[in-house]
């Protein structure tokens, strides 16, 4: 300071006269010039700098260009020179500023110190000076200038000589102070740039990061460890090259480790309670989201071939059911688990926790173990730890509700898990007649009635009991057709059964557990499911009627009621059977009444009876009482384009208009024009009115059912028609020539078998006599041997015969017998 | 698999002209497979390999980066270079001038990396050299050898690289090339070129016995088992 003062008392001149701020500066900034020796510039740039908050216009145009000089030559011969250059260079940069003018004159400045590539590239340089001032300044004006310039400096970077190792090294730094700004200009140095996050990853930045976490004590460490976490996964998002390379290298199992989580877990192993239960504070749950993240990219980039993959999806699972993690944390842990996991889901046995009441969340008990998929149905029925703060409805309750539904499609994605779950919920075949459904957790939910005063908790619970319960029959006739069989139990043996199943850990998996026994207690004939929801609804209606209810009440006779009918379209379309038994139900004369009602009714209710009144109307193609030909009538009374307004008119709903994949936990109150008369009884609550698949289901079928509802009573299903969209023409043709070549390749197969069937026993036959055959050649053959043999024998004997005959003639001829010459002249000659 | 995962980790790099087959060298290498049609890569892809070198009975761990040959990313190339511990230098055997080029990208290499970089020539294409070479439709220079296999030695000779003629098709050459030159890398590890770790692209697995990288250890372990 003493040194500055002096320097001023010079430059403004021994006559003391007052100079102008101009004066002073074009003065300094002519000092700056190479030809003035070195202690000079160093005090003009000391002057300077403390003169560059107040004047930016005024010594950047002047003194910019020599202080960028001096930055690039002098620097790095003299640190104090340096760092005052350099912090000058940052103040004229400085945005920050209040004054618009002053904010201008920084960013002309920012524009004038970028045009020159080598200017950043000496910063650079300076990254590596022995004084740690200068390093601090160097780094503190390279974040000034990425969050002005990024792009502009990231092409610098990229040119720099050394560039990458000088900033990976700046991050072991043991100052603390250097290494955070460090950590602080290398997240805006990686955005956007995979090249630079390439060449760092070359250069070991994932070390160099993952050596902050662990130095700093893990995720503990709070906001630094984040940072840090928060570079490693902007380096791997969207970069397949680096996630190779990250793959290669030990750290993938650090992220288990940093959540103290083993990455070498087997799959019978338990997981320590030191992972299930940790201390969490806001920001370790924010680092924690980083790994999380970072585990999900690392799983939807390499799928099941990745090494850590089932200590990952492990880790994912047991933090979501079975731990005190924060709710976000769990959200994003089941959002991350990858589709192809959930197999697991009914293998993978956990532990889950409920905190201890009134400890505030320090103690923690241990309930019965569960599989994973009984957790999850368990979290999608009641909520997070057994629905302890369902009341409220927060919004990161219902959003991770929300997201197990996911995990929950996901699961079901093939139709035989559809129909395995779907037969589970049938009274066992082996128990005669008498039998009832088992009460699985879903079951109850499906069931619970409606009860007045209305009941957040409860229709919440049956709110999502009939979204799975959709995801189960959704276009999938068995699953219908078996669905129309489930018979629960009376209501009596129901809330016997269920107030127990309500507060253990789910046991719905199927096949259920022993069927339980049930009283006879037979006054009228036991309901099906599908009875009993069509007879809820109109229970709901009545009650509903009522005039003594608050907005709020109202509004939750609304959802259940909404939510009911989204079940029961979901149900009947394509379903004549269900149909007629919801017809028989009495379900026609409940929809036709409130479709009637001229009052001020939910217009999405009316709007969705419509619609359920369609299917009916549609799919009414079982003999029964209740034929077309007798709804035709109504319907016309009612007036096809009235009804068709109803439907179009639902099509503009806010809380249906905004519904979209993945979001449909609404803030409440929805729609927001509601807002003013209305306070929602909690803070941050939010509701559901429809999940996305119904949506979807809705806008891929209005279409038909408003057409079909013009349709006369004898007109085929719009199925076979042409009166569908084109889409589902072209899918019932697929469907339809699918079927058939199933049907040709079933053929094809049977008649296979009866070839090859036949084949087999002709060629049986074949061998058996060709071995017969074979066997009397054989014995042929040695008869044959045999005679030829004889033969031989037989001549031999002929000719010793003939010999002797010779020999006889000649004794006799000799003993002077006549003897008959003819008959051996003959046999000579035979002989020759 | 046994205890042992890998001794050391090296950084290779490949360089070169644009189009002469650095990514089908890299492709070859790790998959075993040849990349028929690749897009230029645009800066640097990364592919990693145990070898095995039994004379020295050390297993090494290859991680090697190919970085794109083209004029506009040569500045980012250059990035690569100090960290490497091996550089491929590829030019194309059927074309003249990616092997003139090789000299300025040897320039390049010389002056940014570390002096004791194993720098291997790599002549690439040997396959659309060789005599019975099958007539592939190739732009028209391309076609047939352009420079030989005794003037490309001479050249490496001069320069004191390695050399060996390649092909990421027929796969002749490629494990040789890598071969080649981590026995080089060792070889100056052996002779102590290297003052502990000195070249940041050479890292040693730290032993068992120091207990410090058991982690790493066995994980490599279960990698080599996967």
């Amino acid at each position: 300071m003493d040194f500055f003062s002096q320097t001023y008392t010079a430059l403004r001149g021994p006559t003391g006269a007052q100079q102008t701020p101009e004066e002073t500066i074009a003065r300094l900034a002519d000092r700056l010039s190479p030809d003035s020796q070195l202690p000079d510039r160093r005090a003009a740039v000391l002057a300077l700098k403390g003169l560059a908050r107040k004047h930016k216009v005024l010594v950047g145009e002047r003194c910019l260009g020599g202080l960028s000089r001096i930055i690039r030559e002098d620097a790095i011969l003299d640190p104090e020179i340096a760092r005052a250059a350099l912090e000058a260079v940052t103040t004229l940069i400085d945005s920050s500023d209040t004054h618009s003018d002053q904010r201008e004159a920084a960013s002309t400045n920012v524009e004038l110190v970028l045009k020159d590539a080598s200017f950043v590239h000496s910063i650079f340089t300076l990254l590596k000076d022995e004084d740690f001032y200068v390093r601090y300044a160097a780094c503190s004006l390279l974040s000034a200038l990425l969050a002005s310039h990024p792009q502009t400096v990231q092409a610098a970077f990229l040119t720099a000589p050394d560039g990458p190792a000088r900033v990976v090294s700046l991050l072991e730094d043991s100052r603390d102070l250097l290494a955070r700004e460090a950590l602080h200009m290398l997240t805006m140095l990686i955005r956007k740039s995979s090249e630079i996050q390439k060449v760092l990853a070359f250069d070991g930045v994932f070390e160099k990061l993952f050596g902050i976490v662990t130095r700093e004590g893990g995720l503990e460490a709070g906001q630094y460890a984040e940072e840090a976490l928060q570079a490693v996964d902007i380096l791997l998002r969207f970069n397949a090259s680096n996630q190779s390379y990250f793959l290669e290298t030990q750290l993938p199992s650090t992220l288990c480790t940093l959540l103290y989580f083993n990455p070498r877990v087997v799959p019978d192993e338990a997981v320590p309670q030191e992972f299930a239960l940790q201390f969490w504070n806001h920001n370790k749950a924010q680092a924690a989201s980083h790994v999380l993240d970072i585990i999900g990219i690392l799983l939807t980039a390499k799928g099941p071939a990745l090494r850590e993959g089932y200590a990952y999806t492990r880790l994912l699972i047991e933090l979501a059911f079975a731990s005190n993690a924060p709710t976000t944390l769990k959200t994003q842990c089941l959002r991350h688990l990858p589709a192809d996991a959930t197999p697991m889901l009914p293998e993978m046995v956990v532990t889950p926790y409920m905190p201890v009441p009134e400890t505030n969340g320090e103690e923690w008990d241990k309930l019965e173990v569960a599989t994973a998929l009984d957790a999850l149905i368990e979290l999608i029925m009641h909520g997070e730890y057994n629905g302890l703060d369902a009341e409220k409805r927060s919004k990161v309750g219902m959003d991770l509700r929300a997201t197990a539904v996911d995990v929950f499609e996901n699961f079901v994605r093939d139709s035989s898990v559809k129909e395995a779950i779907v037969a589970g919920m049938l009274p066992p075949a082996s128990a005669g007649p008498s039998a009832r459904s088992p009460v699985t957790p879903l079951l109850f939910g499906l069931l619970t009635p409606p009860k007045p005063p209305p009941e957040r908790v409860l229709i919440v619970g049956f709110q999502f009991a009939a979204i799975i319960f959709a995801h189960l029959l959704r276009h999938t006739p068995n699953c219908k057709a078996l669905a129309r069989q489930i018979l629960p139990p009376s209501p009596v043996a129901t809330n016997e059964v269920a107030g127990g199943a309500f507060f253990v850990p789910a046991d719905g998996r199927p096949p259920p557990a022993a069927p339980e026994p049930i009283p006879e207690d037979d006054d009228d004939e036991a309901q099906t499911l599908l009875q009993i929801l069509a007879e809820h609804l109109s229970l709901a209606f009545l009650l509903r009627s009522r005039d003594t209810w608050s907005t709020h009440d109202s509004r939750e006779w609304d959802r259940w009621i909404i939510m009911h009918l989204c079940l029961l379209s979901q149900w009947l379309w394509e379903d004549p059977k269900a149909v007629r038994m919801f017809l028989e139900a009495g379900g026609m004369g409940v929809l036709v009444e409130q479709v009637n009602q001229h009052s001020e009714t939910d217009v999405v209710i009316t709007g969705l009876c419509a619609f359920l009144l369609g299917i009916c109307y549609e799919f009414n193609r079982e003999p029964g009482e209740i034929t077309r030909a007798t709804m035709h009538p109504i319907l016309n009374r009612l007036g096809p384009s009235t009804l068709a307004g109803r439907l179009t008119r639902l099509r503009e709903d806010e809380r249906m208009k905004i519904v979209q994949p993945g979001y449909w936990v609404l803030p409440c109150p929805t729609p927001r024009s509601l807002t003013l008369g209305f306070m929602s009884r909690y803070e941050e609550e939010t509701e559901i009115w429809f999940d996305w698949s119904f949506v979807d289901f809705w806008k891929s079928v209005n279409q038909t059912v408003i057409r079909g509802l013009m349709q006369d009573p004898d007109a085929p299903p719009s199925s076979s028609g042409t009166s569908q969209s084109g889409e589902s023409v072209l899918v019932a043709s697929l469907r339809d020539a699918l079927s058939k070549q199933a049907l040709e390749i079933d053929d094809l197969k049977r008649r296979l078998k009866e070839v090859t069937a036949s084949q087999t026993t002709v060629r049986c036959a074949v061998a058996r006599e060709l071995e017969e055959v074979q066997a009397e050649l054989a014995t042929e053959k040695t008869k044959r041997a045999e005679v030829e043999k004889e033969q031989e024998d037989l001549l031999v004997l002929l000719d010793e015969l003939s010999d002797k005959r010779k020999r006889d003639k000649q004794k006799m001829r000799e003993a002077g017998w006549e003897v008959s010459e003819d008959e051996e002249d003959g046999d000579e000659e035979d002989e020759e | 698999m046994s205890g042992i995962s890998w001794h050391y980790v090296l950084k290779f790099i490949i360089t070169g002209d644009a189009g002469v087959g650095k990514s089908s060298l890299l492709v070859r290498l790790t998959d075993q497979r040849f990349l028929a049609n690749p897009d230029p890569t645009l800066g640097v892809e990364f592919g990693s390999k145990l070898i095995t070198i039994p004379e020295e009975n050390k297993v090494v761990k290859l991680q090697c980066w190919d970085t794109a040959g083209t004029e506009s990313f040569r500045s980012i190339t250059r990035s690569y270079y100090r960290g490497a511990a091996g550089c491929l230098l590829v030019y194309d055997v059927t074309s003249r001038q990616s092997f003139v080029n090789a000299r300025s990208w040897l320039a390049d290499v010389r002056q940014h990396a570390d002096p004791h970089l194993t720098c291997i020539l790599v002549g690439n294409k040997a396959d659309l050299a060789s005599g019975d070479a099958p007539a592939v439709t190739l732009p028209s220079d391309t076609f047939g050898r352009q420079v030989s296999t005794e003037e490309a030695e001479l050249w490496a000779k001069e320069e004191g690289l390695l050399f060996v003629e390649a092909s990421a098709k027929s796969g002749q050459g490629v494990q040789e090339a890598f071969e080649v030159a981590c026995r080089d890398i060792l070889r100056k590890v052996r002779e102590g070129v290297f003052e502990d770790d000195r070249s940041p692209g050479v890292k040693l697995s730290k032993p068992l016995a120091n207990g410090v990288d058991l982690n790493q250890q066995s994980k490599s372990t279960q990698c080599c088992g996967t």
